[in-house]
């Protein structure tokens, strides 16, 4: 047998070595690839051994100029771009622009473009959990899950698809309600753009199989050993830090604060269903990890509530041909997926915005890594970065 | 107490019955999936139906069509009438390597002359056979699905 035998050292105490055993600061480069698929991220850490000292997120590989390119488009076509903020949930991007535009303009938006505005944004909230239940187990080496939820996530795609012509951009809003009608030709304007036929049968469906992969995720990982070794007192973020970091959404209530702007704002008709919001207690990535797991339960149960409660009517205001958004100034967030989407819009009168300044949740998500790596084990920074479940088209707009 | 069953033993029971069942994919390039009618893959041109009136090219956010034309004489409706003059159409082509499949172009038209189709095979190995002149847009008319019954 080779190796170190600690009987053999003892013999030759008088020979010991009294200087410490050291290893000098290395710098570990992660990155700019896909560390882990999130996007196009560099981590600088410099660790100790397994240790980590300090880390450094490099960002902006992504950056494509949002604020600035919003200032020389007008309002439909910012909602096009928007939807590429954070491309795994297109159509929640597009929810607090257009009602912050809309408040400006003082429109009111009909209510069943509302609620068709609503199951699809928990929808889209759906397929984005989906995505974390599938790739932050495989991120920690189990590659089963990722098969199970992306199975059950297409379902829920191809029925956003229906409705919206796409996947992952839907471009579905409009200021004043949702797409009114295929095109502005006489023909084309008779074809409305209401939920197909057979919509809300097939989302019911849909909805049980999503409910069964979460259990059936819940079986094969929440019990695991393998992932509670990985996950239970890791990447700890105590309440009142992740407040000070600005951390929102499901990575905020994991901490155990029950705060979400779905109950705080009013931009949806949250109000009309019954549902809850949970919540962790740790705020370790197991919590983050069963925060989501339930949030996609109540977002099937706020789909299926809204299914049964959709009112009919009109699907869109009445809108001036030509947008023209009066001079003012607001601020609308609402709850994504990933935390809290905010924009700031400036506007001078004219068709296109003076300013939007976009407060996305994953740049404010990111901003804890630093803090939160620090002492961290190099094989942690992995489990620890994925249950953040940041979009790096988020971070760098 | 409920019995903890190893992780190893319930993972390897997913890997059987999973194996026993029919795969959700589909083999691709021989098998096709019907895309819904509303699918965003491709635009489609109606030569006849287009006034050249560029309202398409202006909307567009990355200015990816591009639309040439020409006014033509045409011999008065009546005897003794004034000759009227019309825009052809010379040139429309739609830079799918620059387009963002939006839609603002076809909800703005106002003549009907653009259609989305669910098509999406046109992949290629160089980036300018991505530009689709008018003739191979008005190709695309053949595979616009019929719009889809609306929820009552």
């Amino acid at each position: 047998m080779t190796g170190f035998d600690p009987t053999l050292a003892m013999h030759h105490s008088e020979t010991q070595v009294s200087v410490e055993l050291q290893t000098p600061d290395m710098t570990l480069n992660l990155g700019p690839q896909h560390p882990s698929t999130h996007g196009v991220l560099r981590l600088v850490a410099k660790v100790d051994g397994e240790k980590v000292e300090e880390i450094e997120p490099v960002i902006g590989y992504m950056h494509r100029g949002y604020e600035k390119l919003a200032e020389v488009r007008t309002y439909p076509q910012i909602t096009a771009l928007v939807n590429r903020i954070d491309w795994v949930s297109g159509f929640c991007n597009e929810i607090a622009f257009v009602t912050a535009a809309e408040r400006l303009m003082g429109l009111e938006v009909p209510g069943r473009a509302q609620y068709i505005r609503l199951i699809l944004t928990e929808m889209t909230r759906i397929s984005s959990h989906l995505l974390f239940l599938s790739s932050y187990p495989l991120e920690l080496g189990a590659a089963t899950p990722m098969m199970l939820a992306v199975r059950d996530r297409e379902r829920v795609l191809d029925l956003i698809e229906g409705v919206t012509g796409g996947r992952f951009h839907p471009n579905f809003n409009r200021l004043g309600g949702v797409k009114p009608a295929a095109g502005g030709g006489a023909t084309q304007k008779k074809l409305a753009q209401d939920l197909p036929a057979g919509f809300l049968q097939d989302t019911r469906d849909a909805m049980v199989h999503v409910l069964g992969v979460c259990d059936e995720i819940d079986g094969l990982i929440t019990g695991n050993e393998i992932f509670w070794e990985r996950t239970r007192g890791v990447g700890v973020i105590p309440a009142d830090k992740a407040m000070e970091f600005g951390v929102s959404g499901p990575n905020l209530r994991g901490s155990g604060v029950r705060f979400d702007l779905r109950k705080v704002e009013d931009y949806l008709p949250y109000g009309d269903f019954d549902w809850e919001v949970p919540a962790g207690t740790e705020g370790d990535c197991y919590d983050r990890y069963l925060v989501r797991m339930e949030e996609v339960r109540q977002s099937v149960s706020i789909v299926l509530q809204a299914i049964d409660k959709i009112p009919s009517g009109p699907l869109q205001a009445k809108v001036p041909r030509v947008i023209k958004v009066p001079t003012g100034e607001i601020y609308v967030r609402a709850e994504n997926p990933k935390g809290e989407m905010g924009y700031h819009i400036v506007s001078q009168g004219g068709r296109v915005p003076y300013r939007v300044k976009i407060r996305s949740a994953s740049y404010s998500n990111l901003s804890i890594l630093p803090w939160l790596l620090k002492g961290a084990l190099v094989p942690d920074i992995i489990a620890i970065m994925g249950s953040l479940d940041f979009v790096l088209g988020d971070v760098d707009r | 107490m409920r019995l903890r069953i190893p992780g190893v033993i319930k993972g390897m029971w997913v890997t059987l019955s999973t194996m026993l069942r029919k795969p959700v994919t589909v083999n691709y390039p021989l098998e096709k999936e019907v895309l819904v009618p509303r699918a965003r893959g491709v635009i489609a041109l109606d030569i006849d139906n287009c006034t050249v009136c560029m309202l398409c090219a202006r909307e567009c956010p990355d200015w990816c069509i591009y639309i040439e034309g020409h006014k033509e004489e045409q011999p008065p409706s009546k005897p003794g009438g004034r000759p009227r003059t019309r825009a052809t159409l010379d040139r429309f082509a739609i830079d799918y390597a620059l387009c963002m499949y939006c839609g603002i172009c076809v909800e703005v038209c106002p003549f009907d002359a653009l259609y989305w189709s669910p098509s999406h095979e046109y992949s290629e190995g160089d980036i300018g056979a991505m530009l689709h002149e008018k003739e191979r847009l008005a190709d695309w008319m053949k595979t616009v699905p019929e719009p889809p019954d609306l929820e009552a």
